[in-house]
């Protein structure tokens, strides 16, 4: 500045120029402040601005975006996408900046100006550490047309952040499934995007104070943990709405190492265990107390990464399905022959053929495997020895271990399992998941909390939609369609134009899907659901 | 600014004048030298025949490039007569508002881009050259060339409404500034004796890196710029 003032001022003596000293058009404030929520560029940048034509001839540009519209309905409003940097705090409560999109609504429609309601979201496991919610204009933001289609072009302003760890963050690793942190980036983000709201290119649009919670997947449990963080802190949620997650961790991991291991294991996995060391920092010495020599290197850092997930197999960074050895350890415990050869058979390979999920779970093993047969054996013993009411068989009220595991990996999974300190929600909750789920399964963990809910006061204001139940109530429609999508999937695989494939590959290739397929539906019905908190325009 | 280019103007400076210095030295003086002076004041028609490079940066579609609006503005120069047939030419015109268009796609998302005006900013470009006139002093035309170098500055820079549109909010633009050669080409006309009338043709070559700054995003381009002007302009001599 003070070198520009010099120059002006030679100039001024040599030229006689009265013009010098001149004013530049100014570029977003800065915040200085890196405390939990502070917006960093106030506005944020806008990263593309659609009016509601050219955002339907977006979308429906590709065939899965026109299935998509033809879920969501076209849009009623144009959508102005924005990118946002904030302040967070990191899995060890580390001061680390983030980033997110901000999806306003805009257009005369009254759906989409004025004051408008808040759908804060949590998106789905991500490998790609470049992922980036906001740039709708990326191919392979697929989760970020979905709620820009389902929510904000319908009016709702979206508030999704990338997660520490993701885009611009430095912190290294993702605090993945860490309830806290997450939990807390969540609300950091909605502050953050609270402040950039008004001053946007598109302040038309207002924040109408109905706050609705939502995500997939990761995003499903992060929603969860979110509304109970807000419902903790006295903040308004008006309604949330928790999709296909992973919520009862420690039964979920004790299935998984009793040996229903699920579609992605091996890919959550180092995901866990390296959250949960930056957490807890007792989760391993080196990685080796885990993992087995093939992989056991840097598999701290794998994940996530900019090197695509086939790329990352194709190295043999990680096996592509098998979490434990096909030589399943026995278990010999002194003086208990009885547990010892209970726990033999239940690390054994899953071969019960009533069980149409043994294949699935038999794809976690195999000779080239990730977790080591002694490490699987410690965490064995210790849900044998303090067992988790919903495995192997849900118990009244499905309760957590009722002591703390000694085991640290199953401490976390217990410490960070939405059961955890006995809450319930206060707020209206629609859990939606698809029971044929192989990635996050959905008895295990969406039945799990509704049992553990039943018998509590909260129990009205839980409810629970299984997109592939039969038909009826509210969401019959919804369930319709997205057990007609199936079929009509499935026959497709089975047509020459989609491969010609046998029916037992085609039911293959649909389980494959499966969890990504149940999102659209989902969403769709967390839509419906929130809707009915307000009047629509 | 950039400091090599602060140096090489001033080497360029330094090295006229020391020519110039030379020439008025080695020349008889001039016959009548209460006329060693001379303002000039005139139009300045400008046409910048800028090209650019298409802007890159984070979040910036392929394709998207500007256009530089021609300017008209005041012409003023100072000269001082170092001989008969040179003279030395401090010319710049009144910083003129230059304005630049979106040049690409139509729109950029929903926002209108190409044609529309997106920045401003007033040039400080003042010329310094060395002239040659042709003929005798006295004579009621003289053509003459001119050698020269001219440095640009930019200031007010401001991104409009639609440039911030387009940009994706409040933008902060930096234009490096330029130091290059230039050229003229021009006939007098004597009106009286110290009257005269000029027409003359100016070519310059500016180079600029342009920063955009749109909440920490930074976006960038380097602009060519090929000004060819035309300059009327009356001058008296005193």
């Amino acid at each position: 500045m003070r070198k520009l003032l010099w120059r002006c001022g030679a100039f001024a003596a040599t030229l006689a120029l009265a013009a010098c000293g001149g004013t530049n058009s100014p570029t977003a404030a800065q915040s200085a402040s890196t405390s939990r929520g502070t917006l960093v560029d106030n506005p944020p940048l806008r990263l593309a601005s659609l009016d509601a034509p050219t955002l339907q001839a977006d979308l429906g540009a590709s065939a899965a975006g026109a299935q998509l519209l033809q879920l969501t309905g076209n849009p009623t409003c144009g959508v102005d996408f924005y990118y946002f940097k904030f302040w967070t705090v990191g899995g060890a409560g580390e001061p680390t900046e983030s980033s997110g999109a901000l999806m306003v609504p805009t257009g005369s429609p009254p759906a989409c100006t004025g004051p408008r309601p808040v759908v804060l979201y949590a998106h789905g496991t991500q490998t790609n550490k470049a992922a980036n919610i906001a740039n709708i204009a990326d191919p392979g933001n697929t989760e970020g047309a979905l709620i820009a289609a389902t929510f904000a072009a319908q009016g709702f302003i979206v508030v999704a952040p990338n997660y520490a760890g993701y885009d611009i963050s430095t912190l290294g690793y993702h605090p993945y499934l860490n309830a806290t942190q997450q939990s807390d980036e969540m609300i950091d983000a909605l502050a953050a995007a609270r402040t950039a709201l008004p001053n946007t290119l598109s302040s038309a649009t207002s924040d109408s104070g109905k706050l609705f919670i939502t995500g997939y997947s990761q995003g499903g449990y992060v929603a969860m943990a979110t509304e109970r963080a807000m419902l903790a802190a006295g903040a308004t949620v008006t309604a949330a709405a928790p999709m296909s997650g992973p919520y009862a961790l420690e039964a979920f991991g004790d299935a998984m190492f009793f040996g229903h291991v699920d579609l992605g294991a091996t890919v959550f996995a180092p995901l866990l265990t390296t959250s949960y060391q930056h957490e807890y920092g007792n989760i391993y010495t080196a990685t080796t107390d885990i993992y087995s020599p093939t992989y056991a290197n840097g598999i701290d850092t794998l994940l996530p990464s900019t090197t695509p997930l086939a790329t990352i197999f194709a190295a043999n960074l990680l096996p592509e399905t098998a979490l434990f050895d096909s030589a399943t350890p026995t278990v010999t415990i002194p003086n208990d022959p009885v547990l010892s050869q209970e726990l033999t058979a239940a690390l054994a390979v899953p071969s019960d053929p009533t069980n149409p999920d043994t294949p699935l779970f038999d794809l976690g093993f195999g000779p080239s495997y990730l977790i080591t047969n002694a490490y699987r054996v410690s965490y064995a013993l210790d849900a044998a020895a303090d067992p988790d009411g919903a495995v192997p068989t849900p118990s009244p009220g499905v309760p957590l271990a009722a002591n703390p595991p000694q085991q640290t990996l199953r401490k976390a999974f217990y410490l960070n399992d939405m059961r955890y300190g006995g809450w319930a929600p206060s707020a209206p909750t629609l859990m939606c998941g698809g029971d044929q789920d192989p990635t996050v399964f959905f008895a295990l963990n969406t039945g799990t909390m509704q049992a553990f809910w039943s018998a509590t006061p909260a129990a009205p204001l839980i409810s629970v939609l299984d997109v592939n139940a039969t038909p009826s109530g509210p969401f019959a429609p919804i369930q319709q369609a997205f057990q007609q999508s199936q079929a009509a999937e499935f026959a497709y695989y089975e047509s020459a134009a989609g491969g010609g494939y046998t029916a037992a590959q085609a039911q293959q290739l649909l389980v494959e899907g499966y969890h990504t397929a149940v999102a659209p539906f989902c969403s769709l019905a967390a839509r419906s659901f929130f809707r009915s908190f307000f009047s629509q325009f | 600014m950039n400091r090599n280019s602060l140096r090489s103007l001033e080497t360029a400076a330094a090295a006229l004048l020391v020519l110039a210095a030379s020439l008025s030295m080695a020349s008889p003086a001039v016959a009548d030298s209460s006329a060693n002076n001379e303002l000039r004041l005139g139009a300045y028609l400008v046409f910048y025949n800028a090209s650019a490079d298409d802007l890159s940066g984070p979040f910036v579609p392929p394709g998207v490039n500007l256009k530089v609006q021609d300017v008209q503005t005041l012409y003023a120069a100072y000269i001082r007569r170092l001989s008969p047939h040179f003279v030395m030419e401090l010319a710049f015109g009144w910083p003129p508002l230059t304005k630049t268009e979106g040049k690409g796609p139509a729109t950029l998302g929903s926002v209108p881009y190409n044609g529309v005006v997106i920045s401003s900013a007033r040039w400080v470009s003042p010329t310094l050259l060395l002239n040659y006139e042709f003929g005798e002093p006295n004579a009621r035309l003289r053509p003459y060339i001119g050698l020269g170098v001219n440095y640009t500055t930019f200031i007010d820079r401001q991104s409009t409404a639609a440039g911030n549109a387009a940009s994706g909010g409040p933008t902060r633009l930096s234009l490096s500034a330029s130091v290059g050669p230039a050229a003229t080409l021009g006939m007098s006309y004597r009106i009286a004796p110290n009257w005269h009338a000029y027409a003359s043709f100016a070519y310059a070559q500016i180079e600029s890196d342009l920063t955009a700054n749109t909440a920490g995003e930074i976006r960038r381009t380097h602009v060519n710029f090929r000004p060819t002007s035309i300059i009327l302009s009356v001058g008296y001599s005193f």
